[in-house]
């Protein structure tokens, strides 16, 4: 579980009360990335923080943190003894522009919060020659509770294939998306942090956005032919109820069974021109989830996905970055519509981001995002949301400070900090501008800052 | 070299202090030139791997003091065979042609680098390692 979940408990709770699973049955919370930085690898290849991720500071990959995750974590700089642990603390400071309807959390106020996010231990780094791994354990100072987090647990060999160097990998991991190298996937796009006692990207969500993190087990089959092409199939099964709560999920929310027929794949062109590069891509991600397990009847959702980003590099002095994508979900809602649990039975919803970053000497850095979901109205699933619209969208600005994380730095590979200043500005939020709630509460109300100390080591 | 000849010198100095000051200045703005070319160089094609600090080795050994060094030789760097067999000491020339095709110069080794086909950034990029002692 993903404590970084913006207003996950809310939502939630609110729609419980209001009578309605629906929501939760579809999985349809918008979800936040989780901020991850591991200084374990840095300690492993020898490579500063900065070699991996631009900005000096995890998530978002440069091509040789690309090349890394898909070599499976595991590259070195060949001296033995490097122990793969690693750990991450997270504080914030949120604060929206009008006070929430309700406590976003049980020991939260209504505004002005101070949390204490997110503490994690990770395994990872590099076991064997060949596999390496990625195991995040969250303590949610938010939720009050630890759970099993990210998974992405890699085996990478390398051959030659029409005379060029091809990756050939696995991945067993427990979120759609979590394995992917690019920074344009809900997974790992941006914003990277987000607070918990915030509003989102607005209550819904598509399933490939974190609508099965953590819930499901993954298999995929991944190649990365001459640092160009990459390829990737994989399908997902769904965790049992009783093992949601043993890793610490919970089986509250249990997203139902997924069909045998649950596939992911992903197709990417990647180049790495040094001076800067990029990728182009396609995903899907197709599902169907039976939510009650007992009874029969289940939702198709098939996920599709365009995405594209661009990096100028040149001296790592000045690093700008673009990112975008657009997820296109077609939902056939069987079970719901039967249940009298939706509206309709076919329903779409579309996410689209748009982001830029620029950072100086890979220690100051801003960004600036769009974010817009549009989708099918519908009464009852989007139960609580303006004429039942899950559309929402803003923008959001961040501006952030990494001290270290570069070759010479203090405390370089064993501690990394990136302080940041993160405002979202909502110009819909669940469905309208203005008064999308019913009470008079308009989307800019929700404008939040969020203050963030993120340190790893 | 004294007497007679200092005032003709002396006479000369502006002249000649300025003709050697022109010939120093630019030679030392292309020196610095090569030199601070050749960092970036360094920065965007080799950082990745290499650190030029002495004794920090990434997926490459250090560059520092590469240009004289025998090849394979920082003891607790990891080299492929072919590397350690190759016998090769980095020369400039040998650098040079190291950079320009690694899989040429030494066939199966591990350095995953394409190689740097400009010569302009080559030759800057030499001048940088040579300050590194
Ligand atoms: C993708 C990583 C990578 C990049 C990029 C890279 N190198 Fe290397 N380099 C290596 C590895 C690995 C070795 C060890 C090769 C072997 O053992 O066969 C190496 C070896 C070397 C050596 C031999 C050192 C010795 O001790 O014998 C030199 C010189 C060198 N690299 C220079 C450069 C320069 C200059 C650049 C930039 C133009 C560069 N490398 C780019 C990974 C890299």
């Amino acid at each position: 579980m993903n404590p970084l979940k913006p207003g996950r408990r809310t939502r939630l709770s609110t729609l419980r009360r209001a009578g309605t699973c629906a929501l939760a049955a579809l999985g349809l919370f918008a979800a936040a990335p989780a901020a991850h930085a591991v200084p374990s690898f840095a300690r492993q290849t020898g490579a500063d923080c900065a070699s991996c991720h631009v900005g000096a500071f995890g998530p978002q990959l440069t091509p040789y943190g690309i090349k890394f995750k898909l070599g499976g974590y595991t590259e070195t700089d060949g001296k033995e003894g490097k122990v793969p642990l690693s750990a991450m603390i997270v504080g914030s400071y949120t604060q929206t522009k009008k006070n929430q309807a309700e406590r976003p959390a049980e020991n939260a106020s209504v505004n002005k919060n101070l949390a204490l996010d997110e503490v994690s231990l990770f395994l990872a780094g590099r076991l064997t020659e060949k596999i390496g791994a990625f195991i995040q354990a969250t303590y949610d100072g938010v939720g009050r509770s630890s759970a099993l987090d990210q998974v992405d647990i890699r085996a990478a060999h390398t051959l030659e294939i029409a005379g060029k160097e091809t990756i050939v990998g696995l991945s067993l991991n427990n979120n759609p998306g979590v394995q992917d190298p690019f920074s344009t996937m809900p997974v790992w796009g941006f914003p990277y942090t987000s607070s918990a006692l915030g509003f989102g990207l607005g209550g819904a969500g598509t399933m490939i956005n974190g609508g099965l993190e953590q819930r499901v087990a993954g298999l995929s089959a991944y190649t990365f032919w001459n640092n160009l092409l990459y390829a990737e199939l994989g399908t997902y099964r769904s965790l049992s109820p009783s093992m949601q709560s043993k890793l610490g999920a919970g089986r509250a929310d249990d997203p139902g069974r997924l069909g045998g027929g649950t596939n992911y794949w992903r197709l990417a062109v990647f180049q790495d021109l040094k001076k800067q590069a990029f990728n182009v891509g396609m995903f899907g991600f197709n599902t169907t989830v039976q939510p009650d397990r007992n009874a029969p009847g289940s939702n198709k959702f098939n996920d599709l996905g365009v995405d594209a980003s661009y990096q100028f590099l040149g001296t790592r002095k000045h690093v700008g970055t673009v990112n975008t994508s657009f997820i296109r979900e077609r939902q056939t809602l069987n079970q719901l519509f039967d249940a009298g649990e939706s509206a309709n039975l076919k329903g779409r919803l579309n996410e689209f981001k748009l982001n830029a970053s620029y950072h100086y000497d890979q220690t100051w850095g801003a960004t600036i995002g769009r974010f817009l979901t549009t989708g099918t109205s519908d009464a009852i699933v989007y139960d609580g949301f303006a004429k039942g619209s899950p559309n929402s969208s803003g923008y959001i600005v961040q501006g952030d400070f990494t001290p270290w994380g570069k070759d010479a730095s203090w405390g370089t590979p064993w501690a990394n900090l990136r302080l940041g200043a993160q405002y979202t500005m909502y110009t819909k939020y669940n469905g309208a501008k203005t008064d999308y709630d019913g009470n008079g509460r308009n989307a800019k109300d929700n404008n939040t800052l969020f203050l963030f100390a993120w340190t790893s080591f | 070299m004294k007497g007679a000849t200092m005032k003709p010198g002396i006479r000369l100095k502006p002249a000649l202090l300025f003709a050697l000051l022109a010939v120093s200045l630019s030679f030392q703005a292309r020196a610095a030139g090569n030199v601070e070319a050749g960092k970036d160089v360094f920065a965007t094609e080799c950082a990745e791997c290499h650190s030029v600090r002495e004794g920090k080795n990434k997926k490459g050994p250090s560059m520092f003091a590469v240009v004289g060094r025998k090849a394979a030789s920082i003891a607790d760097a990891t080299y492929s065979d072919p590397l350690k067999a190759s016998g090769i000491t980095w020369t400039p020339d040998r650098l040079d042609a190291y950079i320009t095709a690694p899989k040429k110069l030494v066939p199966g080794g591990k350095m995953k680098y394409d190689g740097l086909a400009s010569a302009t950034e080559r030759a800057d990029l030499l001048a940088y390692l040579a300050t590194l002692h």
